[in-house]
């Protein structure tokens, strides 16, 4: 029995071969862009879910005020993470990992091993509880002691093997140019994916007594990742309330001992670190964090497109059953019984669906490098099927195969088996009654399946074309300063160039493709760091303010074209000792209330030295349009940077690239030169928002064509079931272009329709997208009406297509097609 | 009103040629009742095709108001066909979709009319033809005689010069058939030519030519009303 439904089923199939090969295609593009996105969810649902102890980890974040502003971020003090375990018995463990730049791809260390020098992105420092807390897969030593003794460093297997090749790397020593480093382990850094991403860790002992004396005292120094784990029997909100009455009571008596009269708190919030790389709320955390929002999104998208996939399926079937109206009144006179009928129906859409999800997988394996390029990811097939939740992936895949035929097989069975035999065989007056009734459900089910369709591909249109306007409109907006034509480069921490810096500087400027030059310690699209200023020259009436901090030479301003509003800008005879002092913005005056602004005295830090302030600045874009420009404070500092900047001549760029490259050889020889343009870095800040656009891109091409097949699937039957009326209106003189627009017309109308149900949805959830940005493009009519319109035109070329031939053959052929 | 000169037309299927229709020499002038007679596959409705420009393979001269339509575009065959040409079918062949006043109104909106005329004009033709009362019915809501009265005022509607009868009453009882050929006999008094493709010696006595074809070629032509 089972054998011979399958067997017809096939031989159905085989015999429709058009209508099976449009079914199976978009079904498994469908699958595949359904697969691609469940193993991308799945790749960052896994984030930091591997640690065997992972639902007793916390990370220990900070809200941190200073006079009525609040600021979040990932970073504590260096204190809290021995306060936690020295005065809590709920925590276990606790361990530091200070904070590096980890968005700064230039931000590399250069590592000497056998007069070689290698780079090495992000290294660290940390204690052995470190791998006490994240047990990483060790390659080489013993985790419970490599970081035990100072001047020791474990390296990521991708940097060991990158230095030391297939050679042993215990025990081996590494030199930077202040100290020597021997490896004491080699982690896994491929296992699993983590938020924590670095490539070295120095053990923290190697820093001398005195700076980490300095570190254990402050409570407003933000200077690394604190994390926690605690015993299974602890309660992680009691334990933040009671360390947070703890710390408030510490801070307060640092504020009185150091005499400061601020209003602050450090208030410090534990988070699981399964949740950390879904926290794109604070500042100074990992890049690769992303909002869940997105993985909703997608995760609403892949159901829209399999729900495509399948509505062509039903929509096919179901205009087919007006073909198979005889076989279905023939096997009910036989004798088969309704359930037997559905069963086979349904059979029919298993081995479609089995196919395409065939098929479906062969597409995913062929595209998966393009995908994890636009991903950034390392996905396979493979290595999700054979993974830790293979069986989950497979049992995900077999459940599919089985809901979607059920799904899709099930309404047009129940369409099909619903023909009374009687009518059907008995001749044409009874059939055709039983067409119009039929017609009236489900061929309205029809319609509303293809409006679905039409809603979920306007608004896919819609989404793209406002994140393509958007991402446009920060690519031209106006950041208050000329981001092009600068080279970045970035400085070593090492010193031998620290030694060379004024001579280097010097001979990078002597050459006319270099119009300026100057150093900062960060410059717009950079990390950011912010200080503490005391204001007034009084230390008993001194306010507090916390602002962004820039050390820059001369000709910063000049460089960057950023304008002067009041006062002077930095020249090459100030001293960096000289009580004139600071240049700061627009923002900066707002917020610290200057009335007069130039001549203020402030000092940073609590230096005792207090400086004037010069000069201010017009507000201008140095973090990304996401945030408004918060105050920022310039110090001069001509001295060495962690950035020298050049403005070089745009007609000659590679003139002035290539004296970059040998004067950096000249000078620094055994170093890396690291540079990059400031627009490209810029850009780099929209990364995330980018990689959306081109997903949303690829998405809503795919939508539209599953939505594209299935509409020239179903025009196709309908036209063919409407052959002798297109017959009988030309006899009649109805013209070609008539008719077509005939045919047309129902479905324009159907797509007007859902572009009017599609509008409301997109631009709420568009303008909620857009809040994201504090600079952003005001939504209008036009995209709505543009991807109505093309929408349109892609239903009515479709239509075209198919109708043309129906409608051009002779009336007299279509007389007598019944 | 109507001549053919060597009017030719071969199907091919697969491998075989049939000839159904072999260089037929055919005239009709303004008035004529012309009833096509000839066994089943002698190639009548072929002719009646190719006569209403709805067939266009063939080879041969056709000549339709003294102009030659064979070598004529596509658009200017309907053009000639919606202002001069009226059918009716066998089986009717009314839209399903649309009402019976719709369905008479249709070659109307073909041809362009106006609102208020075309309201006027399927008014007058329904009223003349007595099916006012089932205006707003569906074709599958009627009889088959009362279909084809629906056809025949759809056929009429534009006042055409020429009606093409495809077996008219092939699909009704006796009762109904003599209606329709009554209707067809009143519009051909009135001066409309008419070329009736028929099986039935009676419905053919209402003409005053008729024309035999067998295989694809006209055997002999009786003028009806002179017998």
């Amino acid at each position: 029995m089972l054998g011979n439904i399958f067997k017809i089923g096939i031989r159905i199939l085989i015999r429709q071969r058009k209508y099976t090969l449009m079914n199976i295609i978009g079904l498994a593009i469908g699958i595949a862009v359904f697969v691609f996105i469940y193993l991308y969810v799945q790749s960052e649902i896994r984030y930091d879910r591997h640690w065997t102890d992972y639902r007793n980890i916390y990370r220990v974040t900070s809200e941190y005020s200073l006079d009525e502003k609040v600021d979040f971020m990932a970073l504590t003090p260096y204190r809290i993470a021995s306060d936690l375990k020295s005065g809590f018995p709920d925590v276990e463990l606790s361990t530091n990992v200070f904070f590096t730049d980890p968005s700064d791809i230039n931000d590399v260390y250069s590592i000497m091993y056998d007069e070689q020098v290698f780079e090495v992105p992000d290294i660290t420092l940390s204690d052995s509880n470190l791998f006490r807390i994240f047990d990483y897969r060790f390659l080489e030593g013993d985790p419970e002691t490599a970081l035990s003794k100072p001047n020791t460093i474990v390296l990521s297997s991708d940097v060991a093997q990158l230095i030391f090749g297939d050679k042993p790397a215990l025990g081996e020593k590494l030199s930077t140019f202040r100290r020597v480093y021997e490896v004491t382990g080699v982690f896994d850094k491929t296992c699993s994916p983590s938020h924590l991403s670095f490539d070295g860790i120095v053990s923290i002992n190697s820093l001398p007594e005195r700076d980490l004396q300095l570190l254990s005292d402050d409570w407003f120094w933000m200077t690394c990742y604190t994390y926690v784990k605690l015993h299974d029997t602890a309660d992680y909100e009691d334990l933040s309330f009671r360390f947070n009455e703890f710390a408030s009571r510490e801070a307060q008596a640092f504020i009185e001992d150091g005499g400061l009269q601020i209003e602050g708190y450090a208030e410090f919030v534990f988070e699981a670190v399964s949740a950390v790389h879904f926290n794109t709320t604070l500042g100074y955390d990992s890049p690769s964090n992303i909002d869940s929002a997105y993985l909703y999104i997608f995760g609403i998208i892949a159901g829209f497109i399999l729900l495509t996939a399948s509505i062509n399926y039903i929509n096919l079937a179901t205009a087919r059953s007006l073909k198979r109206a005889k076989e279905i009144g023939m096997r009910k006179v036989l004798g088969a019984h309704k359930k037997q009928m559905v069963f086979q129906y349904i059979s029919e859409a298993f081995i479609l669906t089995f196919v395409a999800f065939v098929l479906a997988l062969s597409l995913v394996e062929l595209l998966m490098p393009q995908f994890n390029e636009l991903v950034d990811k390392d996905l396979t097939l493979v290595g999700s099927l054979f993974s830790r939740e293979g069986i989950l992936f497979g049992g995900f895949l077999i459940i599919s195969i089985i809901l979607l035929s059920v799904v899709s097989g099930s309404f047009p069975a129940f369409v099909l088996t619903r023909f009374n035999p009687v009518s059907i065989l008995k001749g044409s007056n009874f059939f055709f009654s039983q067409r119009a009734r039929h017609r009236l459900s489900a061929g309205n089910i029809r319609k509303l399946l293809v409006t679905i369709q039409f809603v979920v591909s306007i608004g896919m249109i819609i989404s793209t074309m406002i994140i393509y306007a958007q991402m446009s409109y920060l690519e031209d907006y106006d950041l208050g300063f000329n981001k092009d034509n600068v080279v970045v480069i970035n400085v070593s921490k090492d010193t031998t160039y620290q030694k060379n810096a004024p001579a280097f500087l010097s001979a990078l400027d002597a050459h006319p493709a270099i119009e300026n030059i100057s150093v900062a310690s960060s410059l717009p699209g950079y990390t950011i760091g912010k200080r503490i200023f005391y204001m007034g020259n009084d230390s008993s009436q001194q306010q507090l303010q916390s602002a962004n901090y820039f050390a820059v030479g001369s000709s910063y301003f000049e460089l960057l074209d950023i304008k002067l509003l009041e006062g002077r800008l930095f020249s090459a005879s100030d001293s960096a000792e000289s009580i004139e002092g600071f240049i700061v913005n627009e923002a900066a005056v707002e917020a610290f209330e200057l009335e007069q602004p130039i001549g203020t005295l402030m000092s940073l830090d609590g230096n005792e030295t207090h400086s004037k302030i010069i000069g201010v600045v017009r507000d201008f874009h140095y973090e990304p349009l996401y945030k408004n420009i918060e105050p920022l404070v310039f110090m001069y500092r001509p001295h060495v940077q962690r950035y020298i900047l050049a403005k070089i001549d745009e007609d000659k760029k590679i003139a002035a690239q290539s004296h970059i490259k040998n004067i950096w050889k000249a000078f620094n020889d055994d170093l890396f030169l690291h540079y990059t343009y400031l627009d490209e870095k810029l850009e780099s800040l929209y990364h995330g928002d980018n990689k959306m656009l081109s997903l949303f891109t690829y998405f809503s091409i795919f939508v539209i064509f599953i939505s594209s097949l299935g509409l020239y699937g179903l025009s196709s039957f309908l036209i063919e079931q409407r052959t002798k009326e297109i017959g009988i209106r030309k006899v009649l003189g109805g013209s070609e272009k008539q008719i077509v627009m005939m045919l047309a017309k129902d479905y324009l109308r159907l797509v007007l329709l859902s572009g009017l149900l599609a509008s409301p949805l997109v631009y709420y959830l568009m303008n909620r997208w857009l809040d994201t940005f504090s600079f952003h493009i005001q939504i209008n009519a036009w995209y709505f009406t543009i991807a109505i319109l093309l929408t349109m035109g892609i239903a009515f070329f479709t239509i075209v297509l198919r109708s043309f031939k129906v409608v051009r053959q002779s009336p007299s052929i279509a007389l007598k097609y019944e | 009103m109507i001549k053919t000169e060597g009017l030719t037309k071969v199907f091919h299927a697969e491998d075989v040629e049939t000839v159904a229709l072999n260089k037929v020499d055919f005239t009709v002038e303004r008035g004529d009742f012309v009833a096509v007679m000839g066994p089943s596959g002698c190639g009548k409705t072929t002719l009646l095709n190719i006569l209403g420009m709805i067939d266009n393979e063939y080879s041969g001269e056709y000549y339709f108001l003294e102009e030659e339509v064979s070598k004529q575009s596509e658009n200017n065959k309907t053009d000639l066909r919606k202002e001069h040409i009226g059918f009716v079918f066998q089986n009717f062949n009314l839209i399903d979709e649309l009402t019976v006043w719709e369905n008479i109104e249709l070659p109307l909106i073909y041809l362009g009319w106006k609102k208020k005329a075309r309201r006027q004009r399927v008014e007058e033709v329904i009223n003349s033809l007595q099916i006012t009362h089932r205006k707003n019915l569906f074709p599958i809501q009627l009889s088959g005689g009362q279909q084809q009265r629906v056809a025949v005022a759809r056929a009429v509607v534009c006042k055409p010069a020429l009606i093409l009868a495809d077996e008219p009453t092939g699909n009704l009882d006796s009762m109904h058939g003599e209606e329709v050929m009554n209707m067809l006999n009143e519009l051909n008094k009135d001066g409309t030519t008419i070329i009736m493709v028929t099986h039935s010696q009676r419905d053919a006595t209402y003409s005053n030519r008729i024309v035999h074809l067998f295989d694809g070629q006209i055997i002999n032509e009786n003028l009806n009303k002179l017998l």
